[in-house]
């Protein structure tokens, strides 16, 4: 075995991760290594990395936990990129005791590691320490809130960035710009613009709250203002690239694809989110061939420089697990939660099926209130575990529900659901059915069933190969990195599939399917037979009025919203298009997605 | 002579391979298929079609494998070549009959069955295949007669009597029927249906009260259908003890007169004599004409009006209810020929205006997950933990339509409407021709005009909803 740490902080083992906490030498012992520490670090100022590092690690084969060394070496190692060797020290960096401030600060600088590779989950343990560390500091509360709203815990971010600011006693263009996108994600539309307003009265040129500000206005239905905010930034001389690609969706949504193509500019320098929003406005031009080969540029560029993989083992896993645990045998016998004053609403699709299209609909029928992702019941699923006492993990601590006050379980996690749903504002007084369009709703039909035994679900289905083009024609992470390419497409619509065709087969569910052609084709006929199904007696708008699809929706509003556009049937079977100009697009999955097209009614059809 | 002269002539088997003499590998090939070892079976007789692709025998054995595992065209096509090059071979066509039957070539059928009896008229075998296929045809006199003469070859065929009860009671000759009818417990399939005892079986006659044991032996379905017999038996022998399957314990209970009911042989305490349910009509002399009325069944109200509740949270208003069950028992003699697929039913899915409650159990089931038709379908399967609550659940519905399982006896044994779905050579029970059953006024019969073909039932089916 090597002597030195397989991390490759380049420390011995013994001082690195396999250090034992009770042999470290004291605080006070730690210190009288400082000078050589603060060396290292003027060394590290001084851009002498190689001295700088040497000392560091000299340093802290005495004393493992010297933080000013600890933090040259993880400094040096980030730099490197050299990524265990850079975790492992700035994880043991925030784990160092000592005073408020300097915890807090190291913990914050962590998490803005972790962040900036996406991993806000991981985060979120280091933040809250930072905020126990220095409950004062409003940068800490900042950071939490960060994870927070990044991990969809928005009104618990909301409190973060609001306490930042009353900390900071004076308007800060980031925090508020934060805190507007958080309330954007909220639904709280007229709210987060009057943030960013405040944002951009301080500093006119703040991209961020430029870039959010347009965002919330194309969701207001305010396009002009969106495109007059992006137009005078661009014009400005700001090269900002996602400004940029924000006025190019503008120009794509608008109805001005050629304009997005020029302003986007030929696509070899492009980034995979301009190159995706090339695709489509070529697409909307008919030039399909091209807009295939963007697409495939974007995604290639994913994985081999951005590193997107696809990998479905953990769902396979997930898929295998939940097929074994919730079975007609094994469900029926656990006990259920009562009845709810509202009723929820599932909206389940798979990516990019019309969810929110459907969701848009149904929220211009009195009663209906439109919950999109917030707090989805499926998040539920992330709770049982500590509601059963921690004895298993989940699914398997249901079977906690069997014993004693474990009866009381789904109740309570019902009643949680229903809290959270209630603080984000869904349960206005009119609302008698609010939609749940979690995306992860699919995995878990058997603890829904078990919350909401008789909550309708609806499912909207849309030809296979729409689903696959449309969504590697997203900037949109799936699942598994699912939106890599055609195959892991396909796959993950095969595994998606069977755990829905598992649960319809094993459990009681009120379950109808509605066809995305079909809402587009009859949008009033086929709102007016899931109202029915759902037992919804409200008034439907009319034809014209969906069709217009602009209908002013009150907040919370869902996020798709944004993106409301009239009804079309450009989405319709345009896989054919695409076959024409790439006969052997879908050879590869073909045979994976037969079954299905079958199973579900559709046809491979052509273009002739 | 050198030493390579001799094997240049005849190459020897490459390495690895074993040479078996042919009516070693035969008889092999025959153990194999008989022991079910059908993947084995299947390898071999590629093996040996490869090396003697004409061979009578092994193209007839590796025809049966075929059909075992489920390949019929294949079967036909191997079993044919066998007979076309061995034409006087009587087993070949003998065991034809039986591979077209399965296939529903009931014309070729018929007449390689007759060929069979032609080529060797001794053979009760071929006489039993061939009073079968007439069966199938609905030739009922045929098959009786195909069937007497098996059972003058061989009286002690107990096959041969139960196709003769069969067809007698389909027929609805009840009482000739119901003599033959007593070697079902001598057919293979029944070992075990019946305590080992040295007490007599009844013979109607009047025994105190707790003496009398009566088995529920068939399926659940005819424990339902001959449980209306059970209020007679206990006049003559008050209490009977029942021994059944557990699943029919909270139906059977709701019976008059009954004793203790056991689920277990070791639990039957002594008695006097025991009778199978089966065995009643013969004892009570059941025909068309008397057939104890049906609604001797009902579920507790309670349940119904919970039933009621659930049904109307969980299915869109303003349809009507229709109870759907599509698949029957697999391990039952006929389950092919009952037996449907959950798309067979489309032309009900078609419908708007109606919602489909399906009460089916069992492993089809699955097939739900794969439903997408235009009628919205609630899968009640997973809720249902016994017949009590399918009773309460067609308590609720408009009408059941159901294949010929045990679900139609509860629906009629409660006064349910349902439309039952028969093949064209029904289960003796549902008798001929008529769309209605003397045995539940509240059901309708809809048969197969031609064998294996649902697709004209179920159309007629639908629109009569």
């Amino acid at each position: 075995m090597s002597e030195f740490c397989s991390c490759g902080s380049g420390l011995r083992t013994l001082r690195c991760c396999g250090l034992d906490p009770q042999a470290l030498p004291g605080e006070a012992a730690a210190a009288l290594l400082d000078p050589q520490g603060n060396e290292a670090t003027r060394l590290f100022n001084e851009r002498k990395y190689e001295q700088a590092e040497a000392l560091a690690l000299n340093v802290l084969d005495a004393a493992p936990n010297n933080r000013l060394a600890l933090r040259v070496l993880h400094e040096i190692r980030k730099a490197q990129k050299r990524g265990p060797a850079a975790e492992a020290l700035g994880a043991r960096l925030a784990g160092l005791p000592g005073p408020g401030a300097v915890r807090a600060q190291a913990n914050g600088q962590f998490v803005q590691y972790l962040v900036a590779q996406g991993r806000h989950g991981e985060a979120l343990p280091f933040a809250a320490a930072a905020v126990k560390a220095a409950p004062k500091d409003a940068n800490a509360h900042h950071v939490m809130a960060v994870t927070l709203t990044e991990t969809n815990d928005l009104l618990a971010g909301e409190r973060h960035y609001r306490r930042a600011l009353q900390l900071l006693g004076q308007e800060d263009g980031l925090v508020l710009a934060n805190l507007a996108w958080n309330l954007k994600l909220q639904g709280r539309l007229d709210e987060a613009a009057a943030l960013y307003q405040r944002a951009l009265a301080l500093r006119a040129d703040n991209r961020r709250a430029l870039g959010g500000a347009a965002q919330v206005e194309f969701a207001r239905g305010n396009r002009d203002n969106a495109l007059k905010l992006l137009d005078d930034a661009l014009a400005g001389g700001d090269e900002d690239r996602s400004l940029r690609l924000l006025r190019a969706m503008g120009d794509v949504h608008g109805g001005a694809p050629a304009a997005a193509l020029e302003r986007l500019g030929a696509p070899e320098p492009l980034l995979a989110p301009e190159l995706l929003l090339r695709g489509q406005a070529l697409e909307r031009l008919g030039r399909h061939a091209e807009a295939l080969a963007h697409f495939a540029m974007a995604r290639r560029l994913q994985r081999e420089r951005g590193g997107q993989v696809f990998d479905p083992a953990p769902l396979e896993a997930r898929l295998a697990g939940h097929k074994a645990y919730f079975t007609g045998e094994r469900t029926q016998p656990l006990p259920r939660a009562g009845g709810a004053p509202v009723q929820p609403v599932f909206l389940l699709g798979f990516a990019r099926a019309g969810t929110g299209l459907l969701e848009q609909m149904l929220a211009q029928v009195p009663g209906i209130v439109a919950g999109d992702e917030a707090y989805p019941a499926a998040a539920l699923a992330g709770e049982v575990t500590r509601f059963a006492g921690g004895a298993a993990n989940y699914p398997e601590a249901l079977d906690e529900l069997l014993v004693g006050d474990g009866a009381l379980i789904p109740d309570q996690l019902r009643a949680l659901y229903l809290a959270r749903r209630a603080r984000r504002g869904l349960l206005r007084g009119e609302a008698k059915f609010i939609t749940d369009r979690g995306g992860e709703t699919v995995w878990h039909l058997g603890l829904v069933k078990l919350l909401f035994p008789e909550a309708p679900v609806i499912h909207v289905l849309r030809h296979p190969y729409d689903l696959m083009l449309s969504n590697l024609a997203q900037d949109r992470k799936l699942e598994a990195n699912a939106q890599v390419g055609l195959p892991a497409l396909a796959r993950y619509f095969e595994l998606w599939s069977e755990m829905l065709r598992h649960y319809r087969a094993q459990l009681t569910l009120r379950y109808l399917p509605v066809r995305y052609e079909e809402l587009v084709a009859d949008p009033r006929g086929q709102l007016a037979r899931v109202a029915a199904f759902i037992g919804a007696a409200g008034e439907l708008p009319d034809e014209a009025v969906l069709r217009a699809n602009e209908a002013r929706l009150p907040d919370p509003r869902p996020a798709h919203a944004a993106l409301r556009a009239p009804l079309h049937g450009r989405g319709v079977g345009r896989y054919k298009a695409y076959q024409r100009v790439a006969p052997d697009l879908f050879t590869e999955i073909r045979d994976r997605l037969t079954p299905w097209l079958a199973e579900q009614g559709y046809e491979e059809g052509f273009d002739v | 002579m050198s030493e390579s002269a001799e094997p240049a002539a005849k190459p020897a088997p490459p390495p690895g391979t074993q040479v078996m003499p042919l009516s070693e590998a035969l008889e092999k090939l025959a153990r194999l298929e008989q022991d079910n070892k059908l993947a084995e079976a299947d390898d071999l007789a590629r093996r040996m079609l490869a090396a003697m692709p004409e061979h009578p025998h092994i193209l007839h054995l590796a025809g049966i494998v075929s059909y075992r595992l489920g390949r019929l065209e294949e079967a036909v096509e191997r079993m044919e070549a066998a007979q076309r090059i061995a034409p006087e071979v009587a087993l070949y066509p003998r065991n034809m009959c039986e591979v077209y039957r399965g296939a529903g070539r009931l014309e070729e059928a018929v007449a390689a069955g007759r060929r069979a009896v032609e080529l060797a008229p001794q053979d009760s075998r071929a006489l039993f295949n061939l009073s079968l296929i007439h069966y199938e045809r609905l030739e009922l006199d045929e098959a009786v007669r195909a069937a007497e003469a098996a059972i003058a070859l061989d009286p002690d065929y107990p096959e041969a009597h139960f196709e003769k009860a069969e067809a007698l009671l389909l027929a609805g000759r009840l009482k000739e029927g119901w003599e033959s009818y007593e070697w079902r417990f001598r057919l293979k399939q029944a070992e075990g249906m019946l305590p080992k005892t040295d007490k007599p079986q009844w013979d109607g006659s009047a025994l105190p009260p707790g003496r009398l044991l009566v088995i529920g032996d068939q399926g659940f379905g005819d424990c339902i259908q001959f449980g209306r017999l059970i209020p007679w038996v206990a006049l003559l022998c008050p209490q009977p003890v029942l021994a059944c399957s557990g699943d029919l314990v909270p139906i059977l209970r709701q019976l008059p007169g009954i004793g203790k009911i056991v689920t277990r042989w070791e639990d039957t305490g002594d008695y006097d004599a025991y009778i199978p349910l089966s065995g009643l009509p013969r004892l009570y002399g059941l025909t068309t004409e008397n057939i104890p009325p049906a609604g001797y069944l009902a579920p507790p109200e309670a349940l119904v009006r919970e039933w009621g509740e659930k049904l109307e949270r969980l299915a869109p208003r303003g349809k009507k209810r229709i109870g759907l069950v599509w698949a029957g028992r697999p391990t039952h003699k006929n389950d092919k020929k009952r037996t449907l697929k959950l798309t067979q039913f489309a032309p009900l899915f078609a419908r708007d205006d109606v919602v489909v409650l399906t009460v089916q159990k069992g492993d089809q089931i699955a097939q739900v997950g794969g439903y997408y038709g235009q009628a919205p379908l609630v899968n009640l399967g997973p809720e249902i933990a016994d017949f009590i609550d399918t009773m309460a659940i067609l308590k609720n519905i408009d009408r059941l339509v159901t294949i010929d399982t045990s679900v139609a006896h509860v629906a009629g044994a409660i006064g349910v409407p349902a439309s039952v779905v028969l093949p064209k050579a029904p289960d003796w029970r549902w008798l001929l021709e008529r769309e209605d059953s003397p045995w539940y006024p509240s059901l309708k019969l809809y048969r197969q005009t031609i064998a294996y073909e649902w697709a004209d039932v179920i159309e007629r089916v639908v629109a009569d909803l």
